[in-house]
Formats: C-alpha cells, sequence, structure tokens
C-alpha cells in the first residue's frame, strides 16, 4: 500500500476569531500536481504554509513523508519540536511565494546557493555547479550575477523556483506564484512550472490561473470557508464540477 | 487641411510672450536684514574682549590635538560598542523567549532613563560600590585599577549608545519585510540565522544613517568624560584656562574643533543617507 | 567765632564727605548690596550646610560681617571654581571672596587683600603607611585639577623627590574636594592635596579617617580678588578687615571654624611669593 507524500488529517487553524482552516483533511501522493483553488480567505494559502510549517496548527496532525510535523506524541499528549526539528522539517519542502522574497542584498546566484551552502552545509564550488545548471533549467543563466532588482517579477519568479529546487526538495508548495506579476509575464513562469511538474516533481500549488490547472494539474481541490468543498481529477471538476458553490465560483472566475 | 481641433474665438495668441523675472523684492530685504545682523555679531565679537591670539596659538597646541584625536578615539569605539550592544538587544527584545524580552526592554529603560553624566560618574566610582572585581580563586583586580577613565568612559558612553541604538536597530528589523524571514525559513534556516544572514543585512541599509546620526552625536557626548578625567580635547581645554584664565579663549579653540569634526562628518552622513536610504528597494550592494 | 565754627563744621563736613566717598562704589551704594559668587564646594570656606543646604562657611561669615560694616546686604551667587575670575571681570561679583589663592599668574587682571594663610597640604587615608611627606614620592597624588595645585605638586616633587634621587609623584587629576576624596577612599589615589584650611573640617566630618603627613608644601594666601580699577574699593574692604582683625571678630570667626593658626596679623596686598 501506498503512502500519500503528505497526509493532512482534520486540521483545524484559527487567527483569533477567524476559523481558516475546519478540520480539513487532505493526501497528496508523490509525483502528484495538486491545485487549490477559491476565494480570498478560503483558507487555501492557510493550508498550503500549514505543510511548511510557516503556520502552525491549532488541532489535527499533518505527516510529511511519514512524520508527523510540528509535533511529537508521547504518553497520549502532543508536544511542540523545538526550532532546529521544525526547520529540519522544512527542508522537505522547497516554497515558492507570491512575492517571489528573493534575497535583493544576493545575486541570483547567490540567492540560490544560499539554503545549499549555508543550511545544508555543502561545499560552495558544488553548490555554484548545481545552482548554475538550475538557472540554466529556468532560462536565467545569464542572469546568474544579476540582483533581484535588476530582474522583471517574471525573472525574479523564475530564480526563487530555482531557489527552492535548490535544496533538492521532495515537495515545492507555490503561493499563488503568478498573482503579483504583470500578465505578460505569467507565461514564462507557467511554463517553467509546467517543466518542473513534467519532471515528476510533487506540486501543491495555491493559484488562480484556472488554465494551467486545467493543463497541468492532476488534481485540483476547492475550498471555501476554510473547509473543502470538492476535490477531484483537473478537467473533471473544472469542465463539470459537481458542487454548487464550486459551479458559482468557477463561473465567476472566468 | 491640418487635423488640429477647431477652436474658439477670442483668446489671443500669448506664445511669443516671455514671462518676466520676479524681483522678489521681499527677500532681496531680509537678505540684506539678515547680513546685516550677521555682521553686528561678528563685530562685536571682533571688539568683544576675546584675546583672539590666544585663540590661535592655542588652535593647533599638541595637548589640544592629542585632545581631539582622543575625542575621535572614543567615539569610534563606543560607537561600535553601541553597534554591537543595540544589535544583541534588539534581537533579544524580538526573541519569543520572555525572559530575554525583559532583560531587553528593562537595559533600554535602565540606560535611557538616566542621564548620560550620571552613568559615566557610577562606572568611575564602581570601586566606592566594588572595591574588586572579578571571579574569587580565579582572577581578581581592584576596581580603581581596572576602571581608568578611559575604560568607564567607552563604557559609560557606549553601554548608553547601546540603549539608543537599541531602539534603531529594533526599528530596522522591523522594516525588514516579514517575506524575507519566512523565505529563509523556507530554505531550512532558524531564527538566529535567518537573522543574521538574511535580515540583519538588509536592516543595516536602513539604520545606517540614523546610525550615522547617532555617530555624530556621540562625538560632542564624549565632552561628558571630562569630569572623569578623560583628557579629550575639552578636558585638555579646560586644563589650560584653569592655568592662565583664558576661559572664552580655550573654550572657542575646543568649539572650532568640534566643529570641524561634525562639519567633515555631516555631509559623509548625508553621502550615507543617500547611498543607503533606499537600500531595501533598490537592492543591490 | 562764627567763622572758625563755620571752618571747623566745613572741615568736618568735608572730611566726612571724604570717608564718605571713599566707601563704596556708586552701583553698590545705589543697590544697597554687595553682588558676590561663590564655589560653594568648598568647605569650611564656603558650602551647603548638608542638614539645611544653607550656604555657610568662613568667607561667608566674613563677608557678612564686612557687609554689615559697611551698611548693605548681600546677594549670594554660585558658580563653579573656573568661573569665579570671569565673574569678576565681567562685574556679576564685585569682588571674590570664595577660598581662592592669592597668585602672581592671576594679578594680571586683579589685585588681593590676604586674609588668610593657607598652603597645600598631603593627606593620606589614616592606615596609609606614609609617615613624612618624601614618603610620598613616586605614588599618585590626587588634586583638583582646576587650582593651583597640580602645579605646587609638580614643584615639589621636582624639589623633594627627584632632586634627592626618588621617583616622581605622579600627579592625578580630580573634578573637585569631593572627587578627590572619592578616589583617595577607592584607592585610585595614595595621597591627596587640599588647601591646609579645609583639613580641620574634612576630618571632623569623617573622624579617623584621614591624616595630614606633613607640613604645608608651600605657604600661601587666600586672598579677596578685586578688580585692577577698583584700588579704592579695595581700600576700604581693607581698611574694615583691619578693623576687624584688630577688634577681634575676625579671630572669633576662624576659631569658630577650626582656622586660629591660620590668621593674618593684618590684611596684605599682593603678598604671596608664587
Amino acid at each position: 500500500m501506498k503512502t500519500p507524500l503528505v497526509a493532512i488529517r482534520k486540521v483545524s487553524k484559527s487567527f483569533g476569531e477567524f476559523q481558516a482552516l475546519r478540520q480539513v483533511s487532505l493526501d497528496i501522493w508523490p509525483g502528484e500536481v495538486v491545485c487549490l483553488i477559491g476565494q480570498s480567505g478560503s483558507g487555501k494559502t492557510t493550508l498550503l504554509r500549514c505543510v511548511n510549517q510557516l503556520t502552525s496548527i491549532d488541532s489535527g496532525g499533518i505527516w510529511l513523508d511519514g512524520e508527523l510535523l510540528g509535533l511529537r506524541e508521547r504518553g497520549g499528549r502532543l508536544h511542540r519540536l523545538n526550532e532546529v526539528e521544525i526547520a529540519r522539517q522544512r527542508l522537505k519542502c522547497g516554497m515558492v511565494f507570491q512575492r517571489f522574497n528573493l534575497f535583493p542584498h544576493m545575486t541570483a546566484l547567490e540567492n540560490v546557493i544560499e539554503g545549499p551552502v549555508q543550511v545544508q552545509k555543502r561545499k560552495a564550488s558544488e553548490a555554484k555547479l548545481e545552482a548554475m545548471e538550475l538557472l540554466r533549467r529556468v532560462g536565467l543563466a545569464e542572469k546568474a550575477n544579476s540582483y533581484p532588482s535588476q530582474l522583471s517579477g517574471g525573472q525574479q519568479q523564475r530564480v526563487a523556483i530555482a531557489r527552492a529546487l535548490a535544496m533538492k526538495p521532495e515537495l515545492v508548495l507555490f503561493d499563488e506564484p503568478t498573482s503579483a506579476l504583470d500578465p505578460e509575464l505569467v507565461g514564462e513562469v507557467l511554463a517553467v512550472m509546467k517543466e518542473l511538474a513534467t519532471s515528476g516533481m510533487t506540486m501543491l500549488v495555491v493559484t488562480h490561473e484556472l488554465g494551467f490547472a486545467r493543463e497541468v494539474a492532476d488534481r485540483v481541490v476547492y475550498m471555501d470557508q476554510g473547509a473543502i468543498v470538492e476535490a477531484g481529477p483537473a478537467k473533471d471538476l473544472l469542465t463539470a464540477p459537481r458542487e454548487a458553490r464550486t459551479r458559482a465560483f468557477l463561473a465567476a472566475e472566468v | 487641411m491640418s487635423n488640429a481641433p477647431a477652436l474658439a474665438e477670442g483668446f489671443p495668441d500669448l506664445s511669443s510672450l516671455k514671462v518676466a523675472r520676479e524681483p522678489h523684492w521681499g527677500r532681496w530685504l531680509t537678505a540684506i536684514v539678515i547680513l546685516a545682523i550677521v555682521a553686528a555679531i561678528g563685530r562685536a565679537f571682533a571688539q568683544g574682549q576675546i584675546e583672539w591670539s590666544y585663540v590661535g596659538r592655542f588652535l593647533t597646541a599638541p595637548v589640544i590635538v592629542q585632545g581631539i584625536v582622543n575625542t575621535m578615539v572614543m567615539a569610534v569605539l563606543a560607537m561600535a560598542l553601541g553597534i554591537l550592544l543595540g544589535i544583541v538587544v534588539a534581537i533579544m527584545r524580538l526573541s519569543p523567549n520572555p525572559v530575554l524580552k525583559s532583560v531587553a526592554s528593562g537595559y533600554t529603560w535602565l540606560f535611557r532613563g538616566t542621564p548620560l553624566i550620571l552613568q559615566l560618574l557610577l562606572w568611575f566610582n564602581l570601586a566606592l560600590v566594588f572595591p574588586t572585581i572579578g571571579i574569587p580563586g580565579v582572577w581578581t583586580a581592584r576596581a580603581v585599577d581596572l576602571m581608568t577613565p578611559f575604560l568607564a568612559a567607552l563604557l559609560g558612553l557606549g553601554i548608553n549608545q547601546g540603549a539608543y541604538t537599541s531602539e534603531v536597530m529594533r526599528a530596522g528589523l522591523l522594516s525588514v519585510d516579514i517575506g524575507q524571514y519566512e523565505a529563509a525559513q523556507a530554505i531550512g534556516m532558524g531564527r538566529l540565522q535567518a537573522l543574521r544572514r538574511i535580515v540583519l543585512p538588509q536592516a543595516m541599509r536602513v539604520v545606517l544613517p540614523p546610525l550615522g546620526n547617532e555617530f555624530i552625536g556621540l562625538v560632542k557626548a564624549t565632552s561628558l568624560a571630562s569630569v572623569i578625567q578623560y583628557p579629550e580635547v575639552l578636558h585638555n581645554a579646560e586644563n589650560i584656562y584653569y592655568a592662565n584664565s583664558r576661559v572664552i579663549e580655550l573654550l572657542i579653540v575646543a568649539g572650532l574643533w568640534y566643529l570641524l569634526v561634525v562639519s567633515i562628518l555631516t555631509p559623509l552622513q548625508m553621502l550615507l543617507e543617500r547611498r543607503f536610504a533606499r537600500g531595501i528597494a533598490r537592492g543591490g550592494r | 567765632m562764627a567763622r572758625l565754627s563755620f571752618f571747623i563744621g566745613l572741615l568736618a563736613l568735608a572730611s566726612l564727605a571724604s570717608v564718605q566717598a571713599a566707601e563704596l562704589p556708586d552701583a553698590i551704594k545705589q543697590a544697597g548690596a554687595l553682588h558676590l559668587t561663590v564655589n560653594s564646594t568648598y568647605a569650611p570656606m564656603e558650602y551647603r550646610d548638608p542638614a539645611s543646604n544653607e550656604l555657610t562657611g568662613l568667607d561667608i561669615d566674613l563677608a557678612n560681617e564686612l557687609a554689615k560694616r559697611l551698611n548693605v546686604k548681600i546677594v549670594w551667587s554660585e558658580t563653579a571654581f573656573a568661573e569665579l575670575i570671569p565673574a569678576l571681570q565681567t562685574k556679576r561679583a564685585d569682588f571674590i571672596i570664595s577660598g581662592i589663592s592669592d597668585r602672581t599668574s592671576r594679578r594680571e587682571t586683579a589685585d588681593f587683600v590676604d586674609y588668610l594663610v593657607t598652603g597645600p597640604q598631603f593627606f593620606v587615608l589614616a592606615e596609609n603607611e606614609a609617615k613624612v611627606a618624601t614618603d610620598l614620592c613616586g605614588k599618585k597624588i590626587g588634586t583638583t585639577r582646576s587650582t593651583s595645585f597640580p602645579a605646587e605638586i609638580e614643584k615639589w616633587s621636582k624639589q623633594a623627590c627627584e632632586s634627592a634621587g626618588k621617583p616622581a609623584a605622579q600627579y592625578v587629576p580630580g573634578e573637585n574636594s569631593i572627587d578627590v576624596r572619592n578616589q583617595l577612599k577607592q584607592g585610585r589615589i595614595d595621597a591627596a592635596v587640599q588647601g591646609s584650611e579645609t583639613l580641620p573640617y574634612a576630618q571632623a566630618q569623617e573622624t579617623g579617617k584621614y591624616r595630614i603627613v606633613g607640613e604645608p608644601i608651600s605657604i600661601g594666601y587666600q586672598g579677596i580678588m578685586f578688580r585692577k580699577d577698583d584700588a579704592t574699593f579695595r581700600e576700604t574692604i581693607a581698611s574694615e578687615l583691619k578693623a576687624m582683625i584688630a577688634d577681634g571678630t575676625y579671630k572669633v570667626i576662624l576659631d569658630k571654624w577650626g582656622l586660629g593658626a591660620n590668621a593674618v596679623r593684618e590684611p596684605l596686598l599682593n603678598a604671596a611669593p608664587q
């Protein structure tokens, strides 16, 4: 019996009065591309951030590669892991942010090797070779020595993807990767993501780009008010959704 | 026929007329008045009972030059200590650990809440409270041997400066977009590593201009160390006028040196500001 | 007969007038008060009584007596020692009676009516081993840097130490006499120098804490300091002082402060040798 790469079981999270996630459960299988869609405030970004523990959960559990995230069960009670252990667990996920979050005081190359060298303690020369390869893969080899401020939004996001890949993660999380881009730059990023999907990377993508979801995603999950309304194969859900709410959302998005 | 839009009648063609320069009589008048006042003040000083020969004679006296050197040395060292403490305390203040947070707040409260001159006097006279300092059995020293005017001034000025610098640093750290910290976490960095590699370098660009300002203030604050016998320029100027009673003349000498130093530092400070003020947006070096 | 009595009357009036004219400068007569400024950190000459915070001291008593005899009030102000001479020069003060030594270097712009014998004196903590002044050669000696004492220490060190083959004394500056005693207590300095007039008071304050070593290293005078162009006024004050010495009031005041031994026989003009 295969195990899912990510197993989310009855996860809840509130921010003060506002309940962002209500007992959400979901499996992500290795090699899958899953798109999370829904309105803002539906909990999709919160769910994403819970997977790499940028946001901590209130109850329930998330297992990554069979390991419970952020918590240790002992004698029927749950204890939070310390900072060092959480950081180690994060190494298995890469994350690409909506606002790229490249380190402005480093070149593209330096951004990409920062994790491998500083965190994984790998040799700089080795890391640089791999980084150049990754930059080539995202189509930015000639921009290796450019600073983020010298790059367009689309270029920065592609460097961010290379940076996430440099850590050799088992899955890459995308938080609305193209929402902050000018329309003419969206395509180049989606192309890279498509290539990544084709190469077999497990991807969890929060996005509004339904065209991308239709083309690339294996499954689409529609969330509303902190819960999963409907989940299913991308083509099925997007063309013939079963739930009325899903239908209403998709109609509005077009 | 041209594609220009149709125009109504009745509006003259002004395109060949030039706009006359304004005479700005008001400004001329103000300028003359101010110049007259400045000239009058200058004349009063020139005719006043100041023996300018003494000013000239002592301006480059070895003990005065040594004094301003000591001033600058102390300012630089105290600023370095202040920045170091400021960074540490700011990080403590932003820590999730409530103990560290309280200690940091306490330090800032204590050293911003008391006058600098009081702190200098306390450091210098520490031996009245602790005659010996050290670890019993390992190493002890007499407090007076340890607490020289130099060390007392350095500790007094540096630790006081640290309390102010920590607030600047804290603002700087908070000014860095939280996304930077999250991106660092996302590649597996712990809090301190993220601070050190990603957040602090970006914060430094934001804090460098206000720190430059603080440094200029510190240069002048070193004059307080004169009361604990640190031989900076004011102290040495005082010694001269204690002997020859030329109070105003020697104070002018010291004042001129301070003016010189600050006049050099201020444009440097403005350069710093221009280079780094938009550092975050510009990225790069 | 009438002409004689008229003449005598005129003479009497004239002499009275001349005496009156020699009395006080116009500004003081108009104000009906002397403006005096002191550096009130110098017990027992002038200081603020710790209990009542009132301005008190030997100089205060002498000045009050002088003012009484001249029929004027005193308006007191306080300032740092280094500001005393400027206060005189800018006429903020009519004269300075504030434990200030008569010195040749100060006579460029002022004249002194010497009224008290003084001299820089070594003292140490009671438990210190020094017995005679030369025991202090090579040691750290502190004093208030704004006084003439640093120069005195250097001179003494050359004469008594270096010329005898002993190491020179090391001068350590202090901000004021309290600061100096603080440094002595902490051990930053081995000995201190203060005017001999201050030591009976210091010893009374902290009995058994200090011990005087040797004799004053030079003899000088405390002087009442006047502007050079104020000769007439200076003479007036000097003669009043002379009267106070003659009728014993002076000695009473000095004895009150334990300084009977520092009395002068009569007020001297610019008499200090250094």
